[in-house]
């Protein structure tokens, strides 16, 4: 347990030590805070049945900075350590490949958290400057928030598992893009071919998933599909990690 | 401390090590030597239980390799090739991390960094980032590295690759003093450097231990162990052919010296020493004799000669 969080330390202090967390989390802010203005301004002096909150979870800029900060921020996790050699350090201490997977995993999934800390202000902001002031109804945003890193965590377990393939850390992105993007424009197939697989379609589109959080509902299942599929990634990651034991 | 029995790697149709067993004793000071390729840094990659051999079973302080690979990795220090480090982080903050993550204890992990630093001369760069110091220094900090939990056994893949001659010197003296106190295994091409630290030396080639003794016993063990130089002043053709008559000797290489005298260099087996026969050929002709000496075989013509064999063939094999 002590290694899982020296590891998990060693993570999070590894993008400050970059400029790659502070470019991601700069970019990040800019495209969230664009996003969130533009809806403010759209929105200005109209009474609405939906809140602003509601509409900026699912909106494109917030979509745009989800599919392009995740494979951002895990690409190195593995891919670095092969080009450097570091990962032949890494494993010849005596650590598990299972907490080393789970440690980039906790690391990575840290920063993305960190990436979205700003926004909650964005509700206060709402709160305190909003024409005619209703009370915000922090039902929905907090699930809204649940629903981002469900769904965000998942999308990192991905991107691990796509920068454990390759010492390139280019490819590990485009890799970690691809799968991440496959999951987001499933939800848009819903209507194409039979009816079952559209509603496979329905079930694991993250779309979809993220516009019912953001109204509030916990859907238990939804918990249920992104945790058990984060885990099942990880598991995979770690079994890809140990393949260089058996190839 | 080291039993490996019939270990074989094989990668993807290439057979990097083939059958290879060796034992190393607690205290000693290993030299692993051969040509590139031979499977050096392979037997050292599955000796730290970086990745597992195909067959066969290695042993570290009686911990099989591969079933109990964590209790291995307690109790080794290892350095790989090129000896990569976190090149962002500072020097001490990452030797806390090495020490964190190989089981200090937190109460002792700030005495056992300072020791490591202290010994491994890094004091004075260690609020320094890795990334910004000299490749010397980078080197000591892996070997700190490999040091920080104490371990029993150090396998260094190379550790003086790449570094000028005075920093050769200086870690050379650093794994000298670490043999005091550690079984040591590692590998070098810099063939002075294993006759200067190691008790032992073994040489592989073609993932097979082609020789094993210690460097002096080494020397002696090869054809030329006989060698023997003389400058003579008289004339060439007749040196030549009274010396080449002389008993044992196999044969005689003749160059022009200085003022007058000519260099002979007398092949002769080991153990037949020529060198009485040749003063005493001097005396009978009159011949004037400047320098009788045995000529020294060093490491580098052992290596040569035991592993120049397979030569031809690699190159063949290269040039498809």
């Amino acid at each position: 347990m002590s290694k899982l969080c020296t590891l998990w330390q060693r993570e999070i202090a590894a993008y400050f030590l970059s400029p790659i967390a502070y470019l991601v989390m700069v970019s990040f802010l800019v495209l969230n805070g664009v996003g969130f203005w533009m809806l403010v301004m759209a929105f200005d002096g109209r009474t609405n049945d939906v809140s602003v909150m509601q509409i900026f979870f699912g909106s494109f800029f917030y979509w745009i900075g989800m599919l392009m900060a995740v494979p951002v921020i895990t690409m190195r996790l593995f891919a670095e350590e092969k080009r450097l050699g570091t990962i032949e350090t890494l494993m010849t201490a005596p650590v598990s490949d299972v907490v080393v997977v789970w440690a980039k995993f906790l690391g990575a999934a840290t920063f993305f958290a960190l990436l979205w800390l700003p926004t909650l202000s964005y509700s206060w902001l709402l709160n305190q400057f909003a024409a005619a002031p209703t009370p915000i109804d922090w039902g929905p945003v907090i699930m809204a928030y649940i629903g981002t890193m469900l769904v965000g965590f998942f999308y990192v377990s991905l991107g691990l598992m796509a920068s454990s393939l390759t010492q390139n850390q280019i490819i590990a992105a485009i890799v970690s893009f691809v799968l991440i993007a496959i999951m987001f424009f499933l939800g848009f197939m819903m209507n194409i071919g039979p009816a079952w697989l559209q509603s496979f379609f329905g079930y694991i589109g993250s779309i979809d998933h993220i516009r019912d959080f953001s109204r509030g509902q916990l859907d238990l299942r939804r918990v249920i599909l992104y945790v058990s599929a984060t885990v099942f990634v990880l598991f995979c990651t770690q079994k890809i990690v140990e393949s260089r034991k058996w190839r | 401390m080291i039993a490996v029995e019939n270990l074989t790697k094989k990668y993807a149709g290439v057979t990097a090590v083939d059958g290879l067993s060796f034992t190393v004793k607690r205290g000693e000071i290993v030299g692993f030597l051969g040509p590139n390729g031979a499977g050096k840094s392979t037997t050292m990659r599955i000796l730290s239980a970086f990745m597992p051999a195909t067959s066969g079973k290695a042993t570290v302080a009686g911990y099989d390799v591969f079933t109990q690979s964590e209790e291995v990795r307690r109790r080794i220090g290892y350095m790989p090739e090129n000896n990569p480090l976190y090149l962002e982080m500072r020097v001490s903050e990452y030797l806390n991390y090495r020490a964190a993550l190989k089981g200090v204890p937190g109460s002792k992990r700030k005495t056992r960094t300072d020791e490591v630093l202290e010994r491994c001369g890094l004091k004075d760069v260690s609020r320094r980032i890795v990334g910004q110091l000299s490749k010397g220094f980078r080197q000591r900090v892996g070997l700190a590295d490999s040091l920080v939990h104490d371990p029993d056994l150090l396998i260094l893949d190379e550790p003086t690759i790449g570094l000028d001659p005075n920093q050769i010197r200086q870690v050379r003296q650093l794994i000298k003093d670490l043999g005091k106190r550690h079984t040591i295994l590692l590998s070098t091409h810099i063939l002075p450097e294993v006759e200067m630290t190691c008790s032992r030396v073994m040489i592989i080639n073609k993932g097979k231990v082609v020789a094993s003794d210690t460097p002096e016993n080494l020397t002696k063990l090869i054809e030329g162990g006989g060698t023997v130089r003389a400058e003579i002043r008289g004339d060439r053709a007749v040196i030549e052919r009274e010396l080449e008559a002389l008993p044992g000797v196999k044969n005689v290489a003749i160059e022009a010296g200085s003022d007058g005298f000519v260099c002979a260099t007398v092949f002769a087996p080991p153990r037949n020493d020529v060198r009485v026969h040749i003063y005493e050929k001097a005396a009978a002709n009159h011949w004037t004799l400047r320098e009788l000496s045995r000529v020294r075989q060093t490491l580098e013509d052992v290596f040569v000669s035991i592993t120049r064999v397979e030569a031809p063939a690699t190159k063949q094999e290269e040039e498809k």
